[in-house]
């Protein structure tokens, strides 16, 4: 009896071994983008194709449990990104095939790409892209989400018609911008859902030929989960997650500032978010895009900063806020025209 | 009877299957003729460059010996790719990509590398080209991946040529590395246009890359720097070389093994050196030298006459590219009817619609002023490039970084000249066009949402895209 529990036990740990094995498998074919990076290290037989082993400045952060905002993902076909608090179901046969990229240096990410699974049978495809600009970093001159879309709206280029110039309306219950235009050209239409979450400008890309489908996306979005902050002009946190507040570092606010020893010479723009604790300490940091040289140098600088804790009615409560380190990018000057031909 | 019928019932659903498979629009492919392309980008000549052009152009097609050069190009080696540049930069003409007919399956064996094998990746009509080791091996041959390389692994040596004396070196282990899955390979980038490219302002790119921003696709590049004076550097696949004289120099030392004013010494191998670990000292003394002459190679020649004969090949390297015009568009021809004018221009327009010219600018702005001809000046660029480096995904990561580019990262390749390209993509891994689109998209890259777009299109217009390319 006992030599066949054992027995039992050895096949369920050869079969949990696969398992785990199974699991590695699928995660070096799908690179993630998100949250605390664990490199794999160990030196393998071949070269594994499609993962991308050697990054440049790339994003990574202090833990792997503070939620980023490019640790979202698709499983089960329900996009959750718990950084910005959100769940989409996708429509039916619609799916996420590939990742976006990392976060950019100056402040922007693809949280999502979604479009027709290879099962669809609609007459009309489109796709649905789902952006978020750091409204601390961005270059481009917007305050907010709604000064972002009215920018986008003011400086549209010359291959695109105006539909609809930015519009209140509601997704999912909450505040949301509206801007629509269209390319005769290319017969394709833009429907720009746009708001503000922790103090990052979410864009939803809806794009077809079939206006149609387009509105009907639009309904579906109406079943999203989004945090109560969610407001083109104001979603600065607070609540459940840290109130974020664009240079809070700085002045008076530092009570204590080391800065970084960098041991290499680089010319890239490092930008930094850091969760501040009540006490004043920083909590918890998210690298944008950096090489490791720069995330150690900064990290070991910071666990020597200390803020003036932020009084919420005369409470301490955390703060999110972001750095610039190294050199940043310029910020936009209005479009020039950008067309194919003359 | 039976089994033949079934047989061929099975070819017939093969063949149905795989047509499903294949694009429904057509890349026109090649354009014939040369439309002008390799002319000189002078019109008004007030500093007297002219002959330094045409004694650059001359110098880019001499084919270089190890010592003894009857026409004194010296230098070759002990380790090369080719043995002058124009065999690598050659379609339509020199200063271009590579040709249709691979000059490196001809040399392994011949006179240019008696002893040497022809790399198994190095075919007749397949892609002229220059491999990498994206990681260092262990001992026992497996890949470390935790041990970056990346260093350009020559093809060829000099072993048993006449005029090497003794130098026997083994070719790298290109089997072992295509067994570990270790080997990527890059192709030669044209350099029509690269003066206007090279005189580009630093603010005018920060610029054109601040508009570039204002964009729905998910787009936002970024920039390689120059490591010693941290401004843009803008040449090669990653962007990864500052000037046309850096470019030269390095493509003269790394690519046919010719030590200049720029890269003084002969290069070893990647771990020959002793980098990665290996323990290795260098080159062996009976490969140094080999020229008789000493160190560099290539010097200035302060005796010769005329004027451009004093300059040292990189120098005339360099002002060959700078002054080389960038090539005119023209018209195309598809299943051998000439494409309308209207059809190309419509293409245009939809390949600024759908986000291409987001990274493929068609022109990120005009040139400062020129201290080398007035047609250097002031002048557009229209090089359907924002000179920036963007994240092209898993499917086009070759693990390899250069500056402060990653393994995934890569300058917007110019697309003038497009018309008159063979292979695509930086490793040549395709012909066509469609192909070439259709790697845009994959995990990680900025390019996804636009090729959606294009996939989104009706053929008919993804067509005229593909005609509008073939035009540039």
């Amino acid at each position: 009896m006992q030599r066949r529990l054992l027995y039992s036990l050895v096949i369920l740990g050869f079969f949990v071994s696969l398992l785990g094995w199974a699991q590695d498998a699928q995660a070096q074919n799908v690179p993630k983008n998100g949250g605390d990076f664990s490199n794999n290290t160990q030196p393998l037989t071949k070269v594994p194709t499609g993962v991308i082993l050697v990054k440049g400045s790339w994003s990574s952060a202090s833990d792997s449990v503070t939620p980023v905002p490019e640790g979202g993902d698709v499983t089960n076909n329900v996009f959750r990104d718990q950084y910005f608090g959100m769940t989409y179901a996708l429509p039916n046969d619609w799916t996420e095939k590939y990742k976006g990229p990392p976060p950019s240096d100056s402040g922007r990410y693809v949280l999502a790409q979604i479009r027709p699974a290879d099962t669809f049978k609609g007459p009309a495809r489109g796709s649905i892209l789902v952006t978020a600009d750091d409204m601390f970093f961005t270059t481009l001159p917007a305050a907010n989400a709604l000064e972002l879309v009215t920018y986008s709206k003011d400086n549209l280029q010359a291959d695109y018609r105006l539909e609809l110039s930015p519009t209140a309306t509601k997704i999912g219950g909450r505040p949301f911008t509206f801007f629509a235009y269209w390319s005769p050209e290319a017969e394709l239409h833009w429907y720009v859902l746009a708001t503000e979450i922790r103090c990052h400008a979410v864009q939803f890309v809806l794009t077809s030929r079939d206006t149609k489908l387009l509105e009907s996306l639009m309904l579906d979005l109406n079943k999203m989960e989004l945090p109560a902050e969610a407001n083109p002009t104001g979603g600065t946190g607070g609540g459940d997650v840290p109130v974020c507040i664009k240079d809070y570092a700085s002045g008076e606010n530092v009570i204590a500032r080391v800065d970084p020893v960098f041991t290499e010479h680089r010319f890239n723009a490092v930008p930094v978010r850091i969760i501040i604790d009540k006490e004043g300490k920083v909590k918890h940091i998210h690298f944008l895009s950096a090489f490791p040289d720069q995330t150690k140098a900064i990290t070991d600088a910071f666990k020597q900063w200390k803020f003036k804790p932020y009084l919420r009615d005369r409470h301490p409560v955390e703060v999110e806020t972001g750095i610039m380190f190294g050199r940043g990018p310029r910020p936009a000057t209005p479009a020039a025209q950008n067309v194919a031909t003359d | 009877m039976i089994k033949t019928g079934k047989l061929a019932s099975v070819s017939i659903l093969t063949a149905l299957f795989l047509a499903g498979m294949a694009f429904a629009q057509t890349d026109p492919g090649v354009q014939s003729g040369n439309r002008g392309t390799g002319a000189t980008i002078i019109t008004s000549d007030p500093n007297g460059f002219l002959p330094f052009f045409q004694d650059g152009q001359k110098r880019f097609t001499d084919v270089e010996s190890v010592s003894n050069s009857a026409s004194g190009n010296n230098g070759l080696g002990p380790r090369f790719n080719s043995n002058s540049c124009s065999s690598c930069h050659a379609q339509p003409v020199e200063g271009g990509t590579g040709a249709a007919v691979n000059p490196q399956f001809a040399f392994a064996g011949s006179s240019v590398a008696p002893k040497d094998a022809t790399p198994y990746f190095i075919t007749a009509n397949g892609p002229t080209r220059e491999a990498r080791f994206p990681f260092f091996f262990n001992a026992n041959g497996t890949a470390n991946t935790s041990n970056p390389n990346g260093g350009v692994e020559d093809l060829f040596t000099v072993s048993g040529r006449s005029d090497a004396g003794s130098c026997s070196l083994p070719q790298p282990s290109f089997n072992a590395a295509q067994q570990a899955n270790d080997i990527i390979f890059r192709i030669p980038t044209p350099v029509f246009g690269a003066g206007l490219i090279e005189n580009l302002d630093d603010s005018t790119l920060l610029t054109n890359q601040g508009n570039n921003l204002n964009n729905n696709f998910g787009i936002a590049g970024t920039f390689n720097h120059n490591g010693n004076d941290g401004t843009i550097s803008r040449f090669g696949w990653k962007a990864q070389n500052k000037s046309l004289h850096i470019f030269a120099g390095e493509a003269y030392n790394v690519e046919m093994g010719v030590s200049n004013e720029l890269f003084t010494q002969d290069r070893p191998l990647p771990g020959e050196d002793g980098n990665g670990g290996t323990g290795l000292t260098g080159l062996p003394s009976n490969c140094l030298n080999l020229t008789g002459t000493g160190y560099p190679e290539d010097t200035s020649n302060p005796t010769l006459t005329p004027q451009a004969a004093v300059l040292d090949d990189v120098s005339a390297f360099a002002n060959f590219m700078r002054l080389l015009a960038p090539p005119p568009a023209g018209g195309v021809v598809l299943n051998g009817q000439q494409v309308s004018a209207s059809t190309i221009a419509a293409g245009g327009s939809l390949f600024s619609a759908i986000g291409c010219a987001t990274c493929h600018n068609s022109t990120p702005g005009t040139t400062q002023v020129s201290n080398f001809v007035p047609a250097l000046s002031n002048a557009p660029v229209n090089a359907f490039s924002d000179i920036e480096i963007h994240h092209m995904g898993t499917g086009l990561a070759d693990n390899v970084s250069q500056g402060g580019a990653g393994g995934d990262q890569f300058r917007t390749a110019p697309l003038w000249g497009l018309g008159q390209r063979i292979f695509l993509l930086h490793d040549g891994r395709t012909t066509n066009l469609n192909a070439a689109i259709e790697a845009h998209q994959s995990h990680g890259s900025e390019a996804t949402n636009v090729e959606e777009n294009f996939d989104n299109l009706s053929t008919g217009q993804q067509q005229e895209i593909l005609d509008f390319l073939r035009s540039l």
